[in-house]
């Protein structure tokens, strides 16, 4: 069987345009902290903690280049505990799925289509996204390619728009209650850096995976600048107050654009586009980890006959997971998401890294 | 006794009895032909002949006793297939001309090699030992001499036939460029190429596929600049094809696609050798096959799509302004129908409030709701398409009167279709002419109506799912292996030269990346146009 590569390139696009969609799908969860308008301090902040998460997974992944993080972990764990933990992440990357899929289905039924079911805009989603995974990693770098500008395109433009709308005392007064929120507003932005173990299933089919870091540490870099640059623009023309109370702020600074008034109005739409395409990705990219990583967990040869189940319990998980919108949000609350990451993620991973430094001693 | 007769028959010339069976089905007689050999006696292969070309009266068989032995001999062609003058001489040289020389003392042993290699008045000689290759020859427009005695045969090339002089291609037309175009010759076509591309390292291979037709087919490529994997490749596929009948290059194709469920082509056609010389510069394989003009080129790209030849020939940023449009106007023509439906229909915040007003206006007293409205309208604009096509010409601008009129007009008054439908249905239409080669606007139309189903049941959101789709379709497709989306994705930043737009062909230095990987340099760098060299020097003192 051929082996499948994806160019670090286009690991490089996928990463920063599942995070960057992230971005504008919840920005809540970064200004819902009590930064207020300090946002953009806490935003600073993630990106180096973010940047600083993508470098452990992608540097332990160089480590081994031929491994997934399911197939090293037993390696270096051991069979059960290791096995443990790939199960862990395993629900990880079905969770991440269901969730951001759901929450593009919730903005679309509020914003656009308030009377078709969460049901179809998440199955046509998981549809689009089996296709690829059938088709191979290849074609979902190759859709990375083809449709990041489109995607940088939109995302830029519709924060150009807002900026001219910037209301520097929306932003002030400047840390006026010391580093404290600030620190607490960033607890859930890295928590979300979850996102990042993407990296560690993709390493393994990278056409040079020991350059996997650099990769990784500039699509990080990238998406933090976009994150300081949507929290400014948000908190700067909504202020703090809405910016934190509304559900999906991004959307609400969009909507309220004239991007040419009497020509095009309401440019939300293209932001909504822009992040149907990074929705695709992401759901793709979490297919391919969970089929591929169950396949791996119980020794099957071809990760594709998963495929079809797998996305069957994914949109079902998407639509019942959560009873409404907010039941999503609530999830992103500090108190919540925090530890279920520490868990289920960060603490496998430093286990892994000290397993493995102690193997090198 | 006459059964012996029969039993001794057949083990001397085994079939022939066989070939006169009028109970023999086709493919047991090709079988049994390819196995006659041809004998020592005139009168059997003569025999033969008849037997397996029938009363067919366009083999003509002239005999003769030639030389001052008069040893029998025939001369067989088929009309209309040589050229009357060459054959005269050839029957003059075995009647006089062997007469005058001393070739003609020649014995029945040694004529035929004699005349070979003293008389024969033609470069392109063949000496052929059974039935088989002689009749391949014949049917090429060779002409077979044979001679009593001798187990061979002797065709010499005498072809001309009448093909369709050079004409500019109806399908692909330019503005700046050669007017040449490809005829239904394969011989023309080929030398059409090599007039363009000199080197002698433009190989051609010839295949003789279909087993009733035996067209000719050849694979054309410089060779060391083509991949040999894709030579190979194409060789291979091209080998592969088993059918009764090859009329046209769309059979080759349909044999080695490598989506045959494909909607959109994944093998290049074009009509012209401008066209085909560039790709093969490119390190691509042209597919030349007899009695069509269309010839095939591999790998293809969906980009190539919207690549004109005047692109290459007009001054750069009208060329580049000209593919630009193009490419847009390609776009426009799948998504625009289903962009209004789905705007209309879900999206009205998107219109100004004065633009939603009017439109709203003109909609009103329509009965019909816009997905029906724009769907009918786009079906009897396809039809008013294919049947222009099919009319004869005298008639086609009659029928175009009756659709822009009556269809058009009538239909708006009447207040069945609203106006700004029927605008945007133009403008689809319009947009969808740009693209350069016809046939392939038919891809674009197919999807139109899938956008306009989808804009009209989920609005933006179907768009944006058909879009995907679409992407995703084109982004799995290969050609002959190679990506077919490429340079987009995947992404190919150096190839982006020649993609939306044109630079200058003292910039694109480099052949497309995947299909040149060989020999990537095209052209010199810094070649930039610019003033004399003296003047240059006196600069820098």
């Amino acid at each position: 069987m051929r082996v499948e590569r994806i160019a670090n390139r286009q690991m490089g696009f996928i990463i920063f345009m599942i995070r960057t969609t992230f971005i504008i799908a919840t920005l809540p969860v970064l200004t819902s902290g009590n930064a207020g308008q300090d946002a953009w301090a806490s935003a600073l902040l993630t990106l180096f903690v973010t940047v600083v998460i993508a470098v452990g997974i992608a540097a332990l992944g160089a480590r081994f280049p031929e491994m997934t993080v399911i197939e090293y972990s037993r390696k270096l764990l051991g069979k059960y505990l290791g096995g443990l933990i790939s199960l862990g992440f395993l629900w990880l990357f079905l969770h991440i799925a269901a969730t951001d899929s759901r929450l593009y289905a919730e903005v679309l039924v509020t914003g656009y289509l308030p009377n078709t079911p969460l049901l179809f805009i998440v199955s046509s989603m998981v549809v689009l996204a089996s296709l690829i995974v059938y088709q191979g990693i290849e074609s979902l770098g190759r859709l990375a390619d083809a449709l990041i500008f489109l995607f940088t395109a939109f995302v830029i433009a519709s924060m150009l728009v807002a900026m001219r709308r910037i209301d520097a005392a929306n932003l002030e007064p400047v840390l006026a209650r010391g580093v404290g929120p600030v620190l607490s507003g960033t607890i859930t932005p890295i928590a979300v850096g979850a996102q990042f173990i993407g990296i560690s299933m993709l390493v393994p089919v990278l056409t040079a995976p020991k350059k996997a870091v650099s990769a990784a540490i500039l699509a990080a870099l990238l998406n933090g600048v976009v994150l300081v640059l949507a929290a400014v623009t948000v908190v700067g023309t909504l202020g703090p107050e809405l910016g934190s109370r509304t559900v999906f702020p991004f959307f609400l600074m969009t909507r309220s654009l004239e991007l040419a008034p009497r020509f095009l109005e309401r440019v939300d739409v293209f932001g909504t586009i822009a992040w149907g395409f990074g929705l695709l990705i992401d759901v793709t990219l979490f297919l391919y980890c969970g089929s591929r990583g169950m396949s791996q967990l119980f020794g099957l040869r071809d990760y594709r006959p998963l495929v079809a189940p797998m996305a069957v319990v994914w949109a079902l998980l998407a639509v019942h997971g959560y009873d409404d919108v907010f039941e999503v949000l609530a999830l992103f609350r500090p108190e919540v998401i925090f530890p279920y990451i520490t868990v289920i993620m960060f603490v496998p991973f430093l286990l892994l890294w000290a397993a493995y430094l102690i193997r090198r001693l | 006794m006459r059964f012996f007769r029969n039993l001794f028959h057949r083990q001397s010339d085994p079939g022939l009895s066989e070939l006169k069976d009028d109970r023999l089905d086709i493919s047991r007689r090709e079988a049994v032909e390819k196995q006659l050999p041809l004998v020592a006696s005139l009168e059997d292969n003569l025999e033969m002949l008849r037997a397996v070309v029938g009363p067919s009266s366009d083999v003509i068989t002239r005999r003769l006793k030639v030389g001052r032995g008069r040893i029998p001999a025939a001369l067989i062609h088929i009309k209309g297939f040589v050229d009357t003058v060459l054959l005269e001489r050839i029957t003059n040289v075995l009647t006089l001309g062997l007469l005058e020389s001393p070739v003609g003392n020649a014995s029945r042993h040694t004529i035929f090699s004699e005349f070979r290699d003293r008389l024969a008045q033609s470069s392109d000689v063949m000496e052929v030992t059974n039935f088989d290759n002689m009749w391949t020859n014949l049917a090429q427009g060779h002409a077979a001499v044979l001679f009593d005695g001798t187990a061979k045969a002797l065709t010499l090339n005498t072809q001309g036939f009448a093909t369709r002089a050079v004409q500019e291609p109806a399908s692909e037309t330019v503005i700046r460029g050669p007017r040449e175009g490809f005829v239904e010759s394969i011989e023309t076509n080929v030398s059409m190429i090599r007039r363009r591309v000199r080197t002698p390292n433009l190989w051609m291979e010839q295949f003789t596929l279909g087993d009733l037709t035996r067209t000719q087919v050849a694979i054309m490529y410089i060779k060391g600049l083509a991949s040999e994997e894709l030579v190979q490749e194409v060789r291979q596929r091209v080998r592969r094809i088993k059918i009764d009948g090859i009329l046209e290059s769309g059979y080759v194709e349909e044999f080695i696609e490598d989506n045959p469920f494909s909607v959109f082509p994944t093998i290049f056609r074009t009509e012209r050798p401008d066209r085909v010389a560039s790709m093969l510069l490119e390190g691509r394989v042209a597919i030349f096959t007899q009695a069509t003009p269309f010839v095939l080129v591999v790998p293809m790209n969906f980009f190539m799509l919207t690549q004109a030849p005047d692109d290459y020939y007009e001054k750069v940023p009208i060329g580049a302004f000209l593919r630009l449009l193009r490419v847009v106007g390609f776009w426009m023509s799948v998504v625009l129908p289903g962009f209004y439906v789905a705007a209309l229909t879900f999206h009205n915040e998107l219109f100004p409030t004065d633009l939603l007003i009017s439109i709203s206006a003109s909609k009103e007293g329509v009965p019909f709701p816009v997905l029906f409205e724009v769907l009918v309208m786009e079906m009897v604009f396809e039809l008013l398409r294919e049947a222009g096509i099919r009319l004869p010409r005298a008639i086609g601008p009659a029928i175009s009167i009756v659709g822009a009129l009556v269809l058009g007009d009538a239909a708006i008054r009447a207040g069945l279709v609203s106006p700004p439908v029927v605008i945007i249905v133009a403008l689809t239409a319009i947009a969808s002419f740009t693209v350069p080669t016809f046939s392939y606007g038919i891809a674009a139309r197919l999807f139109r109506f899938v956008f306009i189903i989808f804009g009209g049941t989920f609005g933006l959101f179907g768009i944006q799912f058909a879009f995907l789709a679409v992407i995703i379709y084109l982004i799995g497709l290969r050609s002959f292996g190679y990506p077919y989306f490429a340079p987009a994705g995947p992404l190919i930043l150096s190839d982006f030269k020649d993609v939306f737009l044109r630079t200058w062909w003292w910039s694109m230095t480099k052949r497309p990346f995947l299909e040149a990987l060989r020999e990537p340099v095209r052209a010199a760098g810094g070649r930039r146009p610019r003033q004399s060299i003296e003047k240059e020097e006196k600069e820098k003192r």
